[in-house]
């Protein structure tokens, strides 16, 4: 059967500009004066940490949480905003931080330009897991995602090619990127603004997915697939722009993390990890656009400053594991809406409270 | 010759093994949509508690399989009241019970740890005492490994035809409003079909880890073939996870002997990511995920 394509048919891909268009999405706008205030306290922030003793630690903290930051904030979009669970997020990762550091290690290319490689193989890497992936739903999404996680761990220490594998090492003498004849310290402060604008960049076009007739349309698929595809949303086209935009930025990020360790091993496909970066996800707040930076920021500190300084690290997984229980069971929007409304209750009084209440009660009710 | 029989004796051994594994967690999804990212850890607790009674309290090993058992099903009911009873009939149940199972799991994981330390346990096997035909090493465990995993495959399955709670449990699977409707108890059929999955998690612990030998981590592979199986089969069909289990088992053994044992796992997942990509719903599952 065929049907005569009408005479009005629009450009898919014009479509898709169009959704992301700002002039889309009139009713939010960047709070650009907030923006220009911090400007000056994000730029001064690392040359004051630089000169104060043990500030380098917490410099290395902030790199730590701009790499981080980018990846939750993208695996945020792809899990809790649209409901695709898959836990191949760090696969990407590994796939960008790989395609970087064998370029630069062992062809020979210049950091600064190998970096840019890592999101397009990343990027890459995701259409080629998303195509069998999307026809799937929920659950199997899970096992088929972790299985291209798991071949790729196989790949990786177990390659014939030693070059790749590093016999089961990795790569360890990634050159990091080049920031001429800087002392050590200067670096830091380097890395650090580098670090900046590439979070900068990913956070501002991860909130206008998030605040776009697009991210809306993720959301419809999630809640209600059958209304949302009724309703003119492209399904197979809006998740695999998805897939390819979070992979985009997470190979961004493994970018910037391999040349700024100096190396990338396959733990980073370990269990650990993975865990690790949901736990960031759900305790911020999870499919909600601060959560997960508001989370990243928590469990680094968490595990880096807090658990390390009291000789707790023993105890790190243990309580990682009763706080993502509990915290399903007791908010299940994570702690940063939690943190949110008693911030708003305290600023706006309780008159607002119950109009607030009412009209959450409302916005959450069940569907079904 | 000796060849094929090594690889038909473990592909089977291993069969049962993913049977045994995966007949909890499918009976879960069945009842109640849930993927239990736990097994693994209730597995843990059942060697942990066996392992306990034969060498701190020094009783024999047969008295420890009731135990393994009872403990995992305790394990098992404790996550349910505390972490997934407050979650039914909320919103969001997918994703709030993928989250605490897998906390539930770190968290037994690292207690597991903390108790027992990082080290590598012995267990005693059951029936010690092997065999060799065709220049095949046949142990006696391994014989009754699959012995139970067979009967524990029959008995849940007609347990599930036959019986009062099994068709209660059916019901419960097939809607849950309208089972309710009918006057079934959710709540106890849910926490009958953690405690028969937990059960059998802590059998396989206790049974299982003479050969695979038991440390804080070694839930953590049989789990995941289990998902594997679970999944491939077509989640909720006993039917499915029977013949899935079995022929990945097989799959496994034969490529390890044939092809290196480097490429079982690769080869494993290959095939899962083909067989989901032909069928989405797994070999036998009903299509109840794909909604359009």
């Amino acid at each position: 059967m065929t049907v005569d394509a009408p005479e009005t048919t629009f450009d898919a891909d014009e479509a898709l500009d169009a959704r992301l268009d700002p002039r889309a999405s009139p009713w939010v706008r960047p709070r650009w004066l907030l923006l220009l205030g911090l400007l000056p306290f994000a730029l001064a922030l690392p040359l004051f940490l630089n000169s104060v003793a043990g500030g380098r630690f917490w410099l290395h903290l902030l790199i730590i949480f701009f790499v981080w930051g980018i990846v939750t904030q993208s695996w945020n979009l792809l899990l809790a905003v649209s409901g695709i669970y898959s836990f191949g997020q760090i696969a990407l990762y590994a796939v960008g931080g790989w395609t970087t550091g064998y370029l630069a290690t062992h062809v020979g290319v210049n950091p600064w330009i190998s970096i840019w490689f890592a999101p397009v193989a990343a990027a890459i890497a995701a259409v080629v897991i998303g195509l069998p992936t999307l026809r799937l739903r929920g659950v199997y999404v899970v096992l088929i995602t972790l299985a291209f996680l798991e071949l790729l761990r196989n790949f990786l220490v177990n390659s014939p090619y030693e070059k790749i594998s590093g016999g089961g090492y990795g790569l360890l003498y990634v050159p990091k990127l080049d920031f001429g004849s800087l002392g050590e310290g200067r670096k830091h402060v380097m890395f650090y603004y580098t670090g900046l604008v590439l979070f900068t960049i990913a956070t501002y076009w991860i909130w206008r997915v998030f605040h776009s007739p697009l991210g809306m349309a993720f959301t419809a698929l999630r809640d209600s697939e059958a209304y949302a595809v009724s309703r003119g949303v492209n399904q197979f086209r809006a998740r695999l722009f998805l897939f390819v935009f979070c992979a985009f930025f997470t190979g961004l990020a493994a970018g910037l993390m391999t040349h700024y360790q100096g190396s990338i091993s396959p733990s980073i496909l370990g269990f650990g990890v993975l865990i690790n970066l949901l736990a960031m996800i759900v305790i911020g707040g999870w499919g909600t656009f601060w959560g997960p930076i508001f989370g990243t920021a928590f469990l680094i500190l968490l595990e880096e400053k807090w658990l390390r300084a009291g000789e707790l690290q023993e105890y790190r997984k243990l309580v990682l594991g009763l706080m993502l229980a509990a915290i399903a069971v007791l908010a299940p929007r994570g702690l940063f809406p939690v943190i949110a409304d008693g911030v708003r209750r305290l600023v706006k009084g309780p008159e607002r409270e119950e109009e607030e209440e009412i009209a959450e009660a409302a916005g959450e009710a069940p569907i079904t | 010759m000796s060849e094929f029989i090594q690889s038909a004796y473990s592909g089977v051994l291993y069969g049962s093994v993913y049977g045994l594994m995966a007949l909890g967690l499918t009976v879960i999804w069945g009842a109640m949509r849930l993927l239990n990212l736990a097994h693994g850890s209730l597995y843990l607790v059942g060697g942990y508690v066996g392992w306990t009674v034969v060498n701190r309290l020094s009783m024999p090993v047969e008295a420890a399989v009731p135990v393994s058992i009872a403990g995992a099903a305790i394990a098992g009911l404790l996550m349910y009241g505390f972490f997934l009873r407050p979650l039914v009939g909320r919103p969001g149940w997918d994703s709030a019970t993928l989250i605490t199972t897998v906390g539930v799991g770190i968290a037994l994981e690292a207690g597991a740890l903390l108790v027992y330390g990082p080290q590598v346990k012995d267990f005693p096997s059951l029936i010690s005492g092997s065999f060799i035909y065709e220049k095949v090493l046949i142990t006696y465990q391994g014989l009754l490994v699959m012995a139970v995993a067979a009967v524990c495959l029959l008995s849940v399955s007609t347990y599930m035809r036959m019986s009062r709670r099994g068709m209660a449990i059916r019901a419960v699977s097939q809607d849950v409003d309208a089972a309710k409707l009918m006057g079934i108890p959710i709540d106890t059929t849910f926490a009958i079909v953690i405690a028969l999955s937990a059960g059998l998690a802590g059998l396989a612990g206790v049974l299982l880890s003479s050969t695979f030998y038991l440390s804080p981590t070694s839930g953590f592979t049989p789990m995941i073939l289990a998902v594997v199986v679970t999944i491939l089969g077509g989640l909720g069909s006993i039917k499915g996870t029977v013949v899935a289990a079995y022929s990945i088992g097989l799959i496994e053994s034969f490529v390890n002997v044939y092809a290196g044992p480097s490429w079982g796992l690769p080869v494993l997942f290959g095939t899962m990511i083909v067989v989901l990509t032909l069928r989405p719903n797994g070999l036998f599952g009903v299509g109840e995920v794909r909604r359009l």
